[in-house]
């Protein structure tokens, strides 16, 4: 589903992010990103919707080379992979239901889809009740719950997941990952970043560690900090 | 992939609702700079008609000796008559010149009796076709045996021909600047209410939105804030010049100058159409421009 090739990423001023980084990530799994502040998770989720172009090899998604991709394809390439963030980035002035029909209005589905999808994936997370509720109205915990069923209702191949409980307390990351869990489970592919061990090590999935850009670890039902 | 018709019109109207501010300064913008063009461009139709007027009222005078014989008098005559530069003329008899200086010089008796019809030159009063060409037909007579003097305002024609034509340049000029400011300012607006709204850009390139769907809500926007902009300008135009033109007409006498400034409701139609169309494009493609700056991926 996902490969990078020696990937290599060099932001201005001589920041490594990311160097000689080849990694599969197989349909269905589930994958930890684990690593120190600066260590070029954020980077690694950035290069796969296309935000920022490696400065050295090449990475396919879904089976096509994302680095042949001409501009106009890049929002296509975007319509298969959902996207989670630690700051939600949902729009302030829509409601929970308005913020996730919206990503199913602009990428042109009509209205009785829409219709039809958001109730559906607002019930998914749990927030049937909460559906016309504006985000400054809900927790951040519910807020996390909206950006998911945004990042979900199109029901993309992948979920890209950027520290998503990095705002939130212990007991709500459990919801959230539960939530993540049970998307993975409907066959989607999963790319969590993450400093919360606690969650790693609960989860047993695969994780892997990189540092200073450098894949250091790759471990088939890994906990978050195997060499401490 | 049809557009979503529904969700562009809805998004359109709850945008300009939900950024009411940002869109009425946007709005507001686009009807106070291109009142100024409109206005500058009807003042410069106002100097173009009364320019016409001042110099079709351009007169030259050639004054006859006295004691000029009629053959010469004729020789005159057919010269006029010959040239191209010459609209019209008309003669002016000893009797008719006589009558005309006694009437200037009614207030001072003394004057008035110390010529008699015989000591008047008679002329003839040419007015040219063009008020530049006046000076060229005034040379040909200098020397004509039995002319007595060319006489015309000499520094006055020169000064009207100047004046205007450095008048039109200006107002052409200024509507020009105006018409640079008020788009400069236009964009200036739409881009920052789009700069507001970077997160909503971000969130629809993040969700896989195409670089067109994004900019259409926005373009529409665009074209409705020029479009409204432009008619409050054309609305402002016409009232103030239904305001200025009736006070004119009902001044007394002394501004008649002022009346030459007409300014027909066609010309007000004219520059409000062009308005119109400077609105709207200002608008659609500045509000295009503007949200293309946060589309590059």
């Amino acid at each position: 589903m996902i490969r990078l090739r020696n990937v290599s990423k060099t932001y201005k001023g001589n920041v490594v992010a990311l160097k000689d980084l080849s990694l599969d990530v197989a349909k269905q799994e589930f994958v930890f990103v684990v690593g120190p502040t600066g260590s070029g998770k954020s980077t690694l989720i950035r290069l796969l919707i296309k935000e920022e172009k490696p400065d050295n090899g090449r990475i396919w998604v879904a089976g096509k080379d994302i680095g042949q991709l001409s501009s106009w394809k890049v929002p296509l390439l975007r319509r298969n992979i959902g996207c989670v963030f630690q700051d939600f980035k949902l729009l302030p002035n829509k409601t929970a239901y308005e913020n996730v029909a919206f990503a199913l209005e602009v990428i042109g589905r009509p209205a009785h889809v829409v219709r039809q999808q958001v109730p559906q994936v607002l019930d998914l997370v749990g927030l049937t009740k909460k559906r016309d509720h504006f985000p400054n109205e809900m927790s951040g915990g519910e807020q996390q719950r909206v950006s998911i069923a945004r990042a979900f209702v199109n029901r993309p191949l992948i979920l890209l997941a950027d520290e998503p409980t990095g705002n939130l307390d212990p007991s709500t990351s459990v919801g959230i990952m539960r939530l993540l869990d049970r998307i993975n489970r409907t066959g989607t592919t999963v790319v969590m970043s993450t400093h919360d061990s606690s969650i790693v090590d609960t989860m047993r999935r695969r994780v892997i560690e990189l540092d200073r850009g450098v894949l250091v670890r790759d471990q088939a039902r890994g906990v978050y900090g195997a060499f401490t | 992939m049809a557009l979503n018709v529904e969700y562009v019109f809805r998004e359109t109207v709850s945008n300009l609702r939900r950024n009411v501010s940002m869109a009425s300064a946007a709005l507001l913008t686009v009807a106070v700079s291109l009142t100024l063009v409109g206005g500058a461009l009807l003042v410069k139709r106002g100097v173009d008609r009364a320019t016409v007027q001042w110099k079709g009222n351009v007169e030259l005078s050639i004054f006859m000796k006295p004691d000029a014989a009629q053959s010469e008098s004729d020789a005159v005559d057919r010269q006029l008559k010959s040239m191209p530069e010459v609209k019209s003329y008309r003669y002016v008899s000893k009797p008719e010149a006589f009558e005309e200086f006694k009437k200037i010089f009614a207030n001072e008796p003394d004057v008035r009796d110390s010529l008699t019809v015989d000591q008047i030159p008679p002329s003839y009063r040419v007015v040219p076709r063009e008020a530049e060409q006046t000076k060229v037909i005034g040379q040909r007579f200098d020397d004509t045996a039995g002319v007595f003097r060319v006489s015309y305002a000499k520094e006055e024609v020169d000064a009207l021909v100047s004046v205007t034509s450095f008048l039109q340049i200006m107002l052409w000029a200024i509507a020009a600047v105006l018409l640079a400011a008020a788009s400069l300012l236009i964009l200036n607006t739409i881009r920052m209410a789009i700069f507001a709204r970077r997160r909503e850009v971000a969130v629809m390139k993040l969700v896989g939105a195409t670089n067109w769907f994004i900019r259409v809500p926005f373009m529409l926007e665009g074209l409705l804030q020029g479009l409204i902009g432009a008619a409050l300008a054309f609305a402002v135009v016409w009232v103030g010049r239904d305001v200025i033109q009736s006070r004119i007409a009902g001044a007394r006498n002394d501004i008649q100058l002022f009346k030459q400034f007409l300014v027909t409701g066609s010309d007000v139609t004219g520059t409000g159409i062009l308005l119109l169309v400077v609105g709207v494009v200002v608008g659609t493609v500045g509000s295009a421009l503007a949200v293309s700056r946060f589309l590059d991926v």
